[in-house]
C-alpha cells in the first residue's frame, strides 16, 4: 500500500513537494485553506530580479501536480499525533490517516494600518506592495491615475519594536526596487522615491536591478525613515523623513506611497502549529530540529516544514526548501517503514 | 623645513584615534540604549523642534562617536522633549532619557 | 502589703464615686511615660517651627490666614474627623483594612478623650495643672483612683462600659494588624510595605500597649472599677494569683512601653499620627509642593504612614523587580536623605497619579518627584532662541483654535476625524499646529525642567493669544491639562475634544447613529486622574455603542505605560505595564478599545488583541 503525505498550504512550497512527491510514488493529499492554488504568488505580477512572470511560474508548478489529489477551501479542523502517523479531521468533515504531514503554510503579510502614522486606511493615496502587485496584475479600479510623484517605504512592520517585529523580512528591498521599476515603467513621466534604512541587495542580479534602477530609471534612493504622513486638502501626500545621508530633514509631496509591508508568520499555520504543540521561536516562525543542518524537520517525527513558514524566502529559496522536505519525506517514510513500498 | 609662505589647515577628517571610549561607556552605563542606534534617521524626522533649529539625537549619537561631544550637546539644546522621536524608534530606544543623560554628561561642567 | 491600709486617712462613707487612692497623683512608674511624652512634645515643636520656616513667606501667609478663616476652619476639622479618626477614604475602597485604621485610630483617640473626660468629672483637680500630674493622671487614671462600692452612678457605669468598649474596639483593631502581618491579602492588600528596624520597634510597641493596657486596668478593676471586659479578667487573675501584687508590674510595663513608643516615634512612621493633622491644614490652606524636602514637602514625608497602599496601586508593580520604585520607599528613603535611590525612584516614576488617589492621607507623591527631579534638571542646558524667530501668526482667525500637540501628529486618524466631525458640525475653526508646532510644555514640566518649560509656554501662549481665539481644542489630555492649568490664558475656553463631542452630540449638532458593539474605555491618566473628566467621553461612547466596563476605571485605571512622565523606564519595562492595563480593559469584553489620548493609543495598539481607536475616530465612524 502506498504511503500517504498530507501537505497543508497549496502555495509554490505545497506545490513543489506535492508533485516530487507524486512521483516518487506517494499517494499525496494537499489542503488549500482559499479557492485557488499558489498562495501569495498568484496575486503577483512579476518576479525580481528579471521580471520573469508569475502566472507562467504558476502554471508549471500546478502543471506538474499531475494525479495529486487537491482539496481547495479546505482547512484542517483537529490534527493529532498518533503512533507512526497523524490523524487529521479536515473541515468538509474528512477524516485522514496521514504517514507524513508537510506544513506549507507559508507568510502573512503585515497589516500596515498597525502602523498609524504612515496612514493606510486613513488617506486615500496611501497602498502597500500587496495593492501594487494586484495593480500591475489587473488594474485597481482608478485608484492610481497617473501619478507624479511616486514613494516607496521600504522596512514597514519590519525591524520595528513599536509593532513587536524586530527581524528584517529579507524580501521587500528586491521587491521595492523591483516595484519602482516597474512603476517607472508605467509612468515614464514620473518621480520615484524610495525610503530606506539599508538596501538588502542580496541576491544574484539584485544588485544590477538596483544599478538599473539608478542609472536607467533615476529612482532616487534617500537614507532615512519616513516618520510621518499628512494629507493635504488635495489629498495628495506630504512625507516627512530624514535625509541621513546629508543630515538634514527632508519633506516631499508625493501623489501616491506605497508601503512595503514586511513578512509575519501566517495565522493558520500558526493554528495548526498550536493544535500539534509545535513550538515558535521568539520571531515567531516555526522552531526547526535544526537552524543550520535541519531547516526542514520539526520536533515531532513525520512533520515536515516547507516554506516561509520557517522564515521569509525569495521564490527561489521556498522551491528549494520544498524540494529539500520532499527528499526528507522520502528518507524518513523509507526508514520508517521499510518493508512496505 | 622651507617656509612656503602657508601653513596647512587642520584636517577635516573625523580622527577615531581621540574617540573617547571610557566616557561613552560611562554614558552607555546610565543608558545601555545609546549602542543600539542604527541611525535610521526617524527622530531626526519627527522632532519637534527639528523644523526650527537642527535638532538630532542620531547625529548628536554619531558626534560623541566620533569625538566631538561639544557638536552633540550643540544639537540636543532645542529639544522641547515632546516624546516624538521615542514613539517613532524602530529600536525602541528611550531617547528622552538618553538626551537627558548627553546632556548632563558632555553638557554640564 | 495591704493596699488598703494606706486608706486610713479617707473617710470611709465618703459619698463620692470615686476616691484618690493616691492623693499626690504620681508613682514612679509613670517616668518612662512622662520623659517620652516630653521627648515627643519638644519634637515635635522643634519640626513644627522648623517646617514652618521652611515654607516661602507668601505660603505661610496663607497658612496663618487660613487658620482664623471660619470656611477652612470647619473643612479642617471635618477633614482631621474623616481622615485621621475615621479613615473614610479606606473604608471606601477596602472595608475591612478601614475597619482595622480606623479601630486603633479613632479607639485610642475615644479612650483618651474618654480618660480626660472621667479625670474632669472625678477628680478634676489632677485634670491640666503639672503639680496635679495632668500630663499623665488622665492616661494612668484607672491606677489612681479607687471606686467607692456604694456609691457606683449610672454615669459612671457608662463611662467604664465606654472605656472598655472602646479599649475592646482598639483590640480588635490590633487583631486584625497581627493578621495583616502574615497574610496581608486577606484585608486586601496584595504587597504591604517592608517595615524598617525602628518602624519594628514601634509597631511591636503599639501591638503591646494595648494588651498591656488592658493587663493592667484588668488587675486594678476590683479597686477602680471596670466593665464587661476588665472585670472578668480581674476576677480570673485573682483566682490565678491569688492577690493583686502584679498591679505594679504591670503598670510598669505600660508606661515603659508607651515611653518606648515617644522615643521611637520621631524614627517610625507613626509620626504621621500628628503629621498628617498639620498636613490637613496646610492643603486646606492651598499650598504647594515647592522643595523637595523642605517645607511643604516635609510634612508630607513625616505623613506618609507607610501603609502601602501605594504599592499596589502602582502600575509598574506588575513586575517584582519595580517595587523598590513604590511611593512608600521614595518618601522613605527622602526621608532619610538617602540622594541616589532619590534620584533613581524619583526619574523612574510615570506620573500616572494613582498613588495620590489611593493615599488615605492624600501625600502628592508625584509632585514630590517633580520637585527632586528639578533639582537635577532644571541646570540642563536648553536653547530655544530659535522660538523668537517664528513667523507670527497674522490676519484674522475663527474664533475656535483646534490645537493636535506633538502625539497627535503620530496618530493621523484623530487628526482627519476631527476634520471630518468640524467639518460636519460647521464650526469653523483655524489648525494652529497643522504643519507642526511647539510642544505644550508639559514634558518639560513633567521632567522637572521649570525654566526650560516656561520659555516654551511663553511662545505658545503668545501664539494662542495674538490669534484672537476664543476656544481652544485640544486632542490630548497632557496638553489639555496644562493649557488649562498652567497657561493662564485669559478669556479663552480650553476644551479636550471629548467634552466638545460630548457638547455636540447634546445640542444635534452632529448627528450619530448607535450599534450594538461592545466598547470599553480607557480613562488617561491626564484626562482622568489628572482633570477629573471622568463622565463626558462615557455620554459620547454611551450614544454610539455599548459601553462596557474596564475591570479598573475611573480614577483607578491603569496607565497604559506610554507616559511621557517616566525618564528612564524603557521600552520592555513598559510594556509589561501596557499588558496590566489591557488585561483590565480585556475583562469588559470589549471587540473595541477606545481612548481619549494619542498616546494611550499607540502604547495600547502595540499589546491589545482588538482594535484601539480615539473617541473621535469611533464617532466619525457612526456620522449620519
Amino acid at each position: 500500500m502506498e504511503k500517504n503525505v498530507l501537505i497543508i498550504g497549496g502555495g509554490p512550497a505545497g506545490l513543489e513537494a506535492a508533485s516530487i512527491l507524486q512521483k516518487s510514488g506517494y499517494s499525496v493529499t494537499l489542503i488549500e485553506k482559499t479557492d485557488h492554488l499558489g498562495g501569495h504568488l498568484a496575486v503577483w505580477d512579476r518576479l525580481f530580479p528579471k521580471g520573469q512572470s508569475a502566472e507562467e511560474l504558476l502554471y508549471r508548478l500546478v502543471d506538474n501536480l499531475g494525479p495529486v489529489n487537491c482539496l481547495l477551501n479546505t482547512d484542517i479542523q483537529s490534527i493529532n499525533v498518533l503512533d507512526r502517523s497523524f490523524s487529521v479531521i479536515l473541515s468538509n468533515g474528512n477524516i485522514l490517516l496521514a504517514d507524513a504531514v508537510l506544513l506549507a503554510c507559508g507568510f502573512d503579510l503585515f497589516k500596515a494600518e498597525k502602523k498609524e502614522e504612515y496612514g493606510y486606511g486613513i488617506y486615500d493615496n496611501v497602498i502597500t506592495n500587496a495593492d501594487l502587485e494586484r495593480y500591475f496584475q489587473e488594474g485597481d479600479g482608478g485608484r492610481i491615475i497617473n501619478p507624479k510623484k511616486i514613494g516607496f517605504v521600504h522596512c514597514v512592520g519590519s525591524r520595528d519594536e513599536k509593532v513587536g517585529n524586530l527581524s528584517c523580512s529579507k524580501v521587500c528591498c528586491a521587491t521595492a526596487v523591483k516595484q519602482a521599476c516597474e512603476m517607472k515603467q508605467r509612468f515614464p513621466e514620473s518621480e520615484v522615491f524610495c525610503f530606506y534604512m539599508d538596501l538588502r541587495m542580496f541576491g544574484r542580479y539584485y544588485e544590477d536591478m538596483y544599478l538599473e534602477a539608478q542609472k536607467k530609471y533615476g529612482i532616487r534612493f534617500i537614507r532615512g525613515r519616513v516618520s510621518e504622513v499628512s494629507e493635504k486638502g488635495d489629498k495628495t501626500l506630504l512625507v516627512k523623513a530624514e535625509d541621513t545621508l546629508s543630515s538634514k530633514p527632508i519633506m516631499v509631496s508625493l501623489d501616491l506611497l506605497v508601503l512595503m509591508a514586511g513578512i509575519r508568520p501566517s495565522a493558520s499555520g500558526r493554528r495548526v502549529g498550536d493544535m500539534l504543540h509545535l513550538m515558535n521561536e521568539e520571531d515567531g516562525f516555526f522552531s526547526t530540529k535544526d537552524s543550520i543542518y535541519s531547516q526542514q524537520k520539526s520536533d515531532i517525527p513525520g512533520l515536515f516544514f516547507a516554506g516561509a513558514g520557517t522564515g521569509p524566502k525569495t521564490i527561489p529559496e521556498t522551491l528549494n526548501d520544498a524540494r529539500s522536505s520532499a527528499l526528507e519525506i522520502d528518507r524518513y517514510l523509507k526508514s520508517n517503514f521499510p518493508k512496505k513500498k | 623645513m622651507m617656509d612656503f609662505g602657508f601653513t596647512i589647515n587642520k584636517s577635516s577628517r573625523i580622527d577615531l584615534d581621540r574617540f573617547d571610549k571610557a566616557g561613552f561607556d560611562k554614558l552607555a552605563k546610565i543608558e545601555p540604549d545609546v549602542r543600539k542606534c542604527i541611525a535610521c534617521g526617524s527622530c531626526t524626522a519627527s522632532c519637534s523642534a527639528g523644523q526650527f533649529h537642527r535638532t538630532s539625537v542620531r547625529s548628536a549619537i554619531l558626534s560623541i562617536q566620533n569625538a566631538k561631544e561639544n557638536e552633540a550637546v550643540e544639537l540636543l539644546k532645542g529639544c522641547m522633549l515632546c516624546g516624538k522621536c521615542q514613539m517613532t524608534c524602530p529600536r525602541g530606544i528611550n531617547i528622552r532619557h538618553l538626551i537627558l543623560s548627553i546632556l548632563k554628561f558632555y553638557g554640564t561642567k | 502589703m495591704n493596699i488598703l491600709a494606706s486608706y486610713s486617712s479617707i473617710d470611709p462613707v465618703s459619698s463620692q464615686e470615686f476616691i484618690d487612692r493616691i492623693p499626690s497623683g504620681y508613682s514612679n512608674f509613670v517616668i518612662p511615660f512622662v520623659a517620652g511624652m516630653l521627648f515627643i512634645l519638644t519634637y515635635l515643636l522643634i519640626g513644627f517651627i522648623r517646617v514652618l520656616h521652611h515654607v516661602p513667606w507668601p505660603d505661610r501667609k496663607k497658612f496663618l490666614i487660613s487658620l482664623i478663616t471660619p470656611v477652612t476652619i470647619v473643612k479642617n476639622i471635618k477633614d482631621m474627623v474623616l481622615d485621621c479618626l475615621i479613615h473614610v477614604k479606606i473604608w471606601k475602597r477596602k472595608p475591612l483594612l478601614g475597619y482595622m485604621h480606623s479601630s486603633i485610630a479613632f479607639g485610642w483617640f475615644m479612650l483618651i478623650v474618654l480618660g480626660h473626660i472621667e479625670v474632669a468629672l472625678f477628680v478634676p483637680r489632677h485634670l491640666g495643672s503639672i503639680s496635679g500630674g495632668g500630663l499623665f493622671y488622665p492616661i494612668f487614671y484607672r491606677f489612681f483612683v479607687w471606686v467607692n462600692p456604694d456609691h457606683e452612678t449610672m454615669r459612671g457605669n457608662l463611662l467604664f462600659f465606654l472605656m472598655d468598649f472602646f479599649l475592646l474596639y482598639v483590640l480588635s483593631g490590633i487583631g486584625l494588624a497581627l493578621f495583616k502581618r502574615v497574610k496581608s491579602i486577606a484585608l486586601g492588600m496584595k504587597h504591604t510595605t517592608k517595615p524598617s528596624i525602628p518602624d519594628r520597634i514601634g509597631l511591636y510597641c503599639l501591638w503591646l500597649i494595648f494588651p498591656l493596657r488592658l493587663l493592667a486596668e484588668s488587675f486594678t478593676a476590683d479597686l477602680s472599677g471596670g466593665s464587661f471586659l476588665t472585670r472578668p479578667m480581674n476576677m480570673m487573675f485573682k483566682s490565678f494569683f491569688g492577690n493583686s501584687l502584679n498591679i505594679m508590674p504591670t503598670w510598669w510595663a505600660y508606661s515603659i512601653v508607651l515611653g518606648i513608643f515617644f522615643f521611637v516615634m520621631p524614627f517610625t512612621r507613626y509620626m504621621h499620627i500628628v503629621t498628617e493633622v498639620l498636613l490637613i491644614m496646610f492643603r486646606n490652606a492651598g499650598l504647594k509642593v515647592r522643595k523637595p524636602r523642605k517645607g511643604f514637602a516635609e510634612a508630607e514625608i513625616y505623613a506618609c504612614s507607610s501603609c502601602g497602599l501605594c504599592i499596589d496601586a502602582c502600575p509598574m508593580n506588575v513586575q517584582r523587580k519595580n517595587l523598590k520604585f513604590s511611593s512608600v520607599y521614595f518618601i522613605r528613603f527622602l526621608r532619610r536623605h538617602n540622594n541616589k535611590r532619590i534620584n533613581d525612584i524619583a526619574q523612574k516614576c510615570l506620573m500616572c497619579g494613582k498613588c495620590l488617589a489611593l493615599c488615605p492621607v492624600g501625600i502628592d507623591s508625584p509632585a514630590i518627584r517633580q520637585a527632586q527631579r528639578a533639582t537635577l534638571m532644571n541646570s540642563l542646558p536648553y536653547d530655544y532662541g530659535y522660538l523668537s524667530s517664528r513667523p507670527a501668526m497674522s490676519g484674522t482667525y475663527p474664533k475656535v483654535m483646534y490645537f493636535a500637540g506633538c502625539m497627535s501628529h503620530l496618530s493621523p486618524g484623530i487628526i482627519k476625524s476631527m476634520r471630518i466631525i468640524l467639518k460636519s458640525a460647521g464650526i469653523d475653526y483655524v489648525f494652529a499646529d497643522e504643519d507642526g508646532g511647539i510642544c505644550c510644555g508639559r514634558p518639560l514640566m513633567l521632567a522637572g525642567r521649570n525654566d526650560a518649560a516656561s520659555e516654551v509656554m511663553k511662545a505658545n501662549k503668545e501664539m494662542i493669544e495674538n490669534s484672537g481665539c476664543k476656544v481652544l481644542v485640544l486632542t490630548c489630555p497632557i496638553c489639555y491639562k496644562v493649557f488649562k492649568e498652567e497657561y493662564d490664558l485669559k478669556g479663552i475656553k480650553i476644551v479636550h475634544h471629548t467634552q466638545l463631542l460630548d457638547d455636540l452630540i447634546a445640542r444635534g449638532r452632529i448627528k450619530v447613529s448607535k450599534d450594538g458593539r461592545p466598547i470599553v474605555y480607557h480613562d488617561p491618566c491626564d484626562l482622568g486622574r489628572g482633570s477629573k473628566i471622568y463622565e463626558e467621553p462615557r455620554r459620547v461612547l454611551a450614544a454610539v455603542g455599548e459601553l462596557k466596563r474596564a475591570s479598573k476605571e475611573r480614577d483607578e485605571s491603569i496607565c497604559c505605560g506610554g507616559s511621557l512622565g517616566s525618564l528612564s523606564l524603557d521600552h520592555k519595562d513598559r510594556g509589561a505595564v501596557t499588558e496590566g492595563s489591557v488585561a483590565s480593559l480585556m475583562s469588559g469584553g470589549p471587540e473595541e478599545i477606545a481612548t481619549a489620548c494619542p498616546l494611550c493609543l499607540r502604547t495600547l495598539g502595540e499589546k491589545s488583541p482588538v482594535p484601539v481607536k480615539d473617541i473621535a475616530q469611533i464617532v466619525c465612524e457612526h456620522l449620519r
